[in-house]
């Protein structure tokens, strides 16, 4: 039934997965960040540095390919990059924990404080992000894919008014919101653009309209358009990466046209690969701190193999993992893809994909 | 013997008859409520419908009409507030519509608050909350804080990360005997031992009750930092700070 397929780059290999094509093996990839202490220790690149210096993000990005022998490579390991330039402040933190806006300050309060700055792409938090994409291209040229990431309007506008200031300005005016969203998403597409020139294969956009916080109508009503709109106008294959409880709303997420949908273990995969009904590929969804930190290989290989049995397209942990995790479990992962598929499981899994494609 | 008539206001009743399952809670609901001044049953809708507005315009009214702090504050808005977090649990609410009931909670406290402090009237007890050092997440935490006020607790909150020096400080200078640290990042769960711990070094242990919660924090991680309490989501955070503090239901 199934054509053997010659073996293939770990590019090519995500690459085709994102398209929801055959592939020589199920690609492992964190569309995240992988970035771990013991990984920091092995390249010699920590936290903050490792965030803010291009070498430097880049020499802790690549361990995922050449340590883990996962098949991306992610270089932004937090969510803040743009909304650093946006002039959001930041609180960089150490080794031990990732940076993050502090939002208790917000810097907007209405549509017109948005300001979008003419150095968005040339500040120096920005253009560390497409300065290692490019040393990354440099250093691994076609073999592996290199993975870009540009927030999404939802998530920068928590980063601007707060969390909970703008989650009250959806409910009490949806007009003013849309055209928040609206300014918001010029940032979205000009990042991500100037990830894509700088070799990124394809991009993560994190937007975390999540089950944990607002309804899938929320989704529905604010999102599904935009990121529709996201989707035709960066020129590669986008992965959307929305935490927490999602299932809800993958219905609407797979009618956007995004190449990809990122999940959380809160999803089951077999409910999750239904919610989709082969509209978009799924990417996920190990769980990352009851498993992936607190566990052993052995639980790490069970989750892997529930979510290639329910044929899941890319696997991976699903959202940045702990940064205390072992690489000892992160090894697991593309160990357990290898092993089920020498074990016969790939010839199931691209009998899944055909009956995907044409259905 | 589940009778929703017992509930005069219509609106009112419809909404603990479609989103109150448990049984336990249908009978506590329909006792707040079946005794409740139709003005209090109004002003409970108010701030399950999240309107900032008529609550605090029916708070006013209800006490210009002689009924007294304590009964608009008990049968009104801790009442309404009640409804809100079984609706929060079970998902038929999110965040976005509990903040909205919580800032019509707070138009109406906003009338209440004055009459009890000049009356002496104590609150039910006093919290101090905040999220762990390392840890920005403090959308659940924030949520507890307003069940808590919602449940008649006073709060101080020392918002996100926030060191062990800053809980203890913070208990020193209010006094309260209970203290809740939230976190969400398995990065962070031990700067909750941590805190505990710098309690003990400073002799304090044994004056404060210590509760922990977050999305990664288990009751098994809890007992075995040595916390007293545990809640899973914020009505259970009120349910334990009433266990910790020995106040009936
Ligand atoms: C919203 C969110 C954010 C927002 C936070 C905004 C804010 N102001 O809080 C933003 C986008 C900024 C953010 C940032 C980050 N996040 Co975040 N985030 C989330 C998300 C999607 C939802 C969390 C939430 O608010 N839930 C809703 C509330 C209502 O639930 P809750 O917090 O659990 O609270 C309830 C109960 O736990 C309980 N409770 C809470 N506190 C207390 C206290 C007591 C005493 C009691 C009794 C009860 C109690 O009651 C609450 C109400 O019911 C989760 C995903 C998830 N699956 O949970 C990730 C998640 C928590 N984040 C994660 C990560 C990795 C990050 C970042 C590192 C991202 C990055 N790569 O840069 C940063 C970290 C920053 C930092 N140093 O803290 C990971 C953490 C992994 C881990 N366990 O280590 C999660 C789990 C995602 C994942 N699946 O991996 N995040
Ligand atoms: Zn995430």
């Amino acid at each position: 039934m199934s054509q053997p397929i010659s073996p293939m780059t770990s590019r090519q290999r995500v690459l085709a997965a994102l398209r929801r094509e055959p592939v020589d093996r199920t690609p492992v990839c964190n569309p995240t960040s992988v970035a771990t202490v013991e990984l920091m220790d092995l390249a010699d690149a920590f936290f903050p540095e490792a965030n803010r210096i291009p070498e430097k993000m880049a020499n802790l990005a690549e361990t995922s390919y050449t340590e883990l022998g996962f098949d991306t490579i992610m270089p932004v390991f937090s969510i803040i990059q743009e909304s650093s330039a946006l002039g959001c402040k930041i609180q960089w933190e150490q080794k031990d924990n990732w940076p993050t806006v502090k939002m208790r300050e917000p810097i907007w309060r209405d549509v017109e404080d948005i300001r979008i700055p003419p150095d968005l792409l040339t500040h120096p938090d920005t253009a560390c992000v497409t300065e290692a994409i490019r040393i990354l291209r440099r250093r691994h040229g076609d073999e592996v894919a290199i993975i870009g990431k540009t927030m999404g309007p939802w998530s920068l506008a928590y980063h601007g008014f707060g969390v909970e200031p703008f989650l009250l300005m959806a409910l009490d005016d949806p007009g003013k919101t849309m055209q928040v969203l609206e300014r918001l998403k010029e940032v979205t597409i000009a990042y991500g653009l100037a990830q894509i020139e700088a070799g990124a294969d394809a991009l993560t956009l994190p937007d975390h309209a999540t089950g944990d916080l607002v309804s899938a109508d929320y989704y529905r009503r604010f999102l599904k358009e935009l990121h529709a709109e996201f989707a035709a106008r960066l020129p590669v294959p986008i992965i959307l990466h929305i935490c927490g409880r999602t299932v809800d709303r993958m219905p609407y997420i797979a009618e956007t046209g995004m190449a990809a949908f990122h999940f959380d273990s809160k999803n089951r995969p077999d409910e999750s690969m239904a919610a989709v009904c082969g509209h978009c590929a799924l990417v996920g969804n190990i769980n990352n701190p009851e498993t992936l930190f607190a566990r052993d290989p052995e639980q790490v290989e069970a989750e892997v193999l529930a979510n290639l049995e329910a044929g899941i397209h890319l696997v991976g942990p699903e959202c940045a993992i702990p940064l205390q995790t072992s690489i000892e479990n992160l090894r697991a992962i593309p160990r357990a893809v290898r092993a089920w598929h020498s074990a016969g499981g790939g010839a199931r899994c691209h009998h899944h994909d055909h009956s995907h494609n044409n259905g | 013997m589940t009778d929703f008539s017992l509930i005069s206001n219509e609106a009112l009743r419809g909404e603990i008859e479609e989103f109150v399952t448990r049984p336990a809670e249908i009978e506590r609901n329909l006792r707040v409520f079946s005794r409740a001044h139709p003005r209090m049953q109004a002003i409970a809708l108010a701030v399950i419908e999240g309107e900032h507005h008529l609550c605090d315009r029916l708070t006013r009214e209800a006490l210009e009409a002689g009924h007294v702090a304590i009964e608009v504050m008990d049968d009104g808005l801790i009442a309404g507030m009640g409804v809100v977090g079984i609706k929060f649990r079970e998902n038929f609410i999110f965040v976005p519509e509990v903040l909205a009931c919580a800032r019509a909670m707070k138009s109406g406290m906003a009338h209440i608050e004055p009459i009890l402090s000049a009356s002496g009237v104590p609150p039910a007890g006093k919290v101090v909350m905040g999220t762990v050092k390392g840890d920005l997440h403090d959308i659940g935490k924030n949520l507890c804080i307003m069940m808590l006020r919602g449940a008649g607790f006073e709060v101080v909150d020392l918002g996100v990360d926030t060191a062990p020096d800053a809980f203890i400080d913070a208990v020193e200078e209010s006094g309260a005997r209970l203290v809740g640290m939230s976190a969400l990042l398995t990065t962070t769960v031990p700067n909750m031992g941590r805190t505990i711990e710098a309690f003990i070094d400073a002799g304090l242990r044994d004056d404060v009750q210590i509760m922990v919660g977050g999305a990664p924090v288990t009751q098994e991680f809890a007992d075995d930092m040595g916390a007293d309490g545990y809640g899973k989501d914020a009505l259970a955070c009120v349910a334990e700070a009433k266990r910790l503090l020995g106040i009936n239901a």
